[in-house]
């Protein structure tokens, strides 16, 4: 009992803090790192629900995540369509498209429905690279100037500055995690779940199975779709490689993988591993870490080659991760923390 | 009618590249029932080498292939041993998991030695051609790697049906515990097939790099290309794979032309999730549990 007391006070602390950050820090780059995060959050928690939770591994995500981005783009670009009204057009879209892809892909298992979802994927890439008239092919859609939010004649923003989008990044992360809270003490959690271990015999259980797949696709999708909107909101810029590309549904999947599946915490967890760690190499932040600390000089050669190559090293970094996970702790960071948590009780004692 | 010939005869001849990319594939799956998402980087690991090869030491594509074969089989044999032997029983989705980050290793490896640049192999005869008659002419690397592939098919099916460890493959891949209780090395068995697997990918990596753009992003194509191919052919079946390489080969070459080629890979994709939908078990029809 006073677990879960303390557990709500911290719980309430911590969003107070994440609710007033924007008042105390300026700089726009610590910003833009929080609103990175809150948008790997939400990417992570909503593959969650249908990897983590009723174990369909989706490597096509980027599919719902390029079309929510897309659609509002394309809308607000060329019909002028303000981005809060485009989103919910993006919803709609991409639940017709889920239930197409769940009717044709959920007849299949395993590593068939691995393969079949990174099809329907490629399909929507390939598609936006060809349908120039729709999409602008592989040249994106470049769209920045978002007009200002007002309820009547009062602005409530004009998205001038990082702080509506940390707030909105907030609440899509609170959103999702919040969904997940949900689906995890619901029936439809247990369905999830009860699917997940043994499809068979949650079938002879009478859970319709194809029915509860698509339920949790259609809720994952919808979630990745809003945060696909507001990442080619907030960027301001969309193209086929960066939003519908391969890479995008390994990305998603990995915070979830990372952080550990099927938990609440997990992709969290693995959001604050990978955004810092992809962020630090990007900017070079660690080149300069090692020529600071002496351990390398820097025009050196050596200098010079982790300069000039580390920032595109971060997918490397991804593949190392993903592979050291799956050897040593296939249950992510979260079931590598409970495993140490007993350990640690037991020595206590 | 000669445009249809002509698109019909280059499809076959690619064909024969994807079947050996397709085999590779199936082997892997059938040894060890172990998809391998990073085949496609295998295989430009291949390319590389042989740009390597080409660009330092001179030696021809084509003749490169006696030297890349041997050195694939060794990486193929290492990436088994050293990590998916480590998952042989864990759920399928790890092992997925765990070659997706291989290749993305392998891909990012090879972009910070060599840059993301495409690099192309000019070779003397990287755009000749040969003239059959009736306005049809064939590319010379094309049909040399056609003949190539032919032949390592050949001698792959003497091997695999003749051979005493082939044919102790094929036993570890239809019934694993069966093999080991008469005496098979199964362990052993996995790390050739790995290494076959390896090779034949590196081989076909070889013989399209005078004819294909050379980057360190091109394993992602290839990979799902394979997985069409051995669908189409039924996982696990080698014949079925070569088949489905030539089809797929033909599919795309077709609608390339008669369509347009932004469009030949969403009709290829199109039509494996048809497969997938109708007949899951492949075209070869052999359904396997």
């Amino acid at each position: 009992m006073t677990k879960t007391i303390l557990k709500a006070v911290v719980g309430l602390i911590l969003l107070a803090a994440l609710l007033v950050v924007p008042r105390y820090v300026e700089s726009p780059y610590a910003l833009h790192m929080m609103i990175l995060l809150f948008l790997s959050v939400s990417q992570g928690q909503s593959w969650n629900i249908l990897g983590g939770y009723a174990g369909q591994y989706s490597v096509g995500h980027a599919a719902y995540f390029g079309v929510g981005a897309y659609t509002t783009m394309m809308l607000m670009h060329s019909k002028q369509v303000v981005p809060w009204v485009g989103v919910w057009v993006g919803v709609a879209i991409v639940i017709v498209v889920a239930l197409v892809i769940g009717s044709i892909c959920f007849r299949l298992r395993g590593p068939y429905f691995v393969l079949a979802s990174i099809a329907v994927a490629e399909i929507m890439r390939l598609s936006a690279i060809n349908l120039t008239t729709l999409t602008n092919g592989a040249e994106g859609i470049l769209a920045t100037e978002i007009p200002a939010f007002k309820i009547g004649e009062r602005v409530i923003t004009d998205f001038l500055t990082k702080v509506p989008f940390y707030y909105i990044g907030l609440f899509l992360a609170l959103l999702t995690i919040g969904i997940t809270y949900w689906v995890q003490h619901s029936k439809l959690g247990y369905y999830f779940q009860a699917i997940r271990e043994d499809q068979d015999a949650a079938h002879s259980l009478g859970i319709h199975i194809t029915i509860y797949k698509n339920i949790g696709l259609v809720i994952s999708a919808v979630l990745t779709s809003l945060a696909g909107a507001f990442y080619g909101i907030y960027v301001g810029f969309v193209d086929p490689p960066t939003v519908l590309g391969l890479d995008v549904s390994v990305q998603i999947m990995l915070i979830c993988i990372i952080g550990g599946m099927g938990t609440i915490w997990g992709p969290v967890l693995g959001s604050l591993l990978l955004v810092p760690l992809s962020e630090a190499l990007r900017s070079n932040m660690i080149t300069e870490g090692l020529v600071k600390v002496g351990l390398v000089s820097a025009d050196s050669r050596v200098g010079l080659f982790l300069k000039e190559n580390l920032a595109h090293a971060h997918v490397l970094l991804y593949g190392i991760l993903v592979v050291l996970v799956i050897l040593f702790m296939p249950e992510g960071l979260m079931g590598f923390l409970k495993k140490l948590a007993p350990r640690r009780n037991r020595e206590a004692v | 009618m000669a445009v249809f010939l002509q698109s019909l005869i280059s499809g076959i001849l690619i064909g024969g590249v994807y079947a050996l990319i397709g085999i590779g594939l199936t082997l892997i799956f059938g040894v060890m029932r172990v998809v391998n998402f990073a085949h496609g980087d295998i295989m430009m690991v291949g390319m590389y080498l042989t740009y390597l090869l080409f660009t330092l030491l001179g030696v021809d594509p084509f003749v490169s292939v006696l030297i890349s074969f041997p050195l694939m089989f060794f990486f193929g044999g290492f990436l088994q041993k050293v990590f998916i032997n480590r998952v042989l029983n864990a759920v399928a989705q790890n092992q997925i998991l765990l070659t997706i980050g291989l290749g993305l290793i392998m891909s990012n490896t090879v972009m910070l030695i060599f840059t993301s640049d495409y690099k192309i192999l000019t070779t003397s005869y990287s755009s000749s051609t040969i003239q059959v008659g009736g306005g049809v002419s064939i590319s010379t690397p094309l049909l040399i790697s056609f003949l190539i592939t032919a032949a390592i098919t050949a001698v792959l099916g003497w091997f695999l049906l003749k051979t005493d460890t082939g044919q102790a493959i094929r036993a570890t891949a239809q019934d694993r515990e069966a093999a080991q209780l008469m005496g098979i090395n199964v362990s052993r068995m996995s790390v050739i097939a790995f290494g076959l697997g390896a090779a034949l990918a590196g081989t076909a990596g070889a013989l399209i790099s005078p004819t294909y753009y050379i980057f360190p992003q091109v394993g992602g194509t290839f990979t799902l290309k394979a997985f069409v191919i051995t669908v189409l052919g039924g996982m696990g079946s080698v014949v079925g794979a070569t088949l489905g390489g030539i089809l797929i080969g033909v599919t795309e070459s077709m609608s390339a032309v008669y369509i347009s080629s932004g469009w030949k890979d969403v009709v290829v994709f199109v039509l494996f999730l048809l497969v997938l939908l109708f007949k899951p078990s492949g075209l070869m029809g052999k359904s396997r549990t």
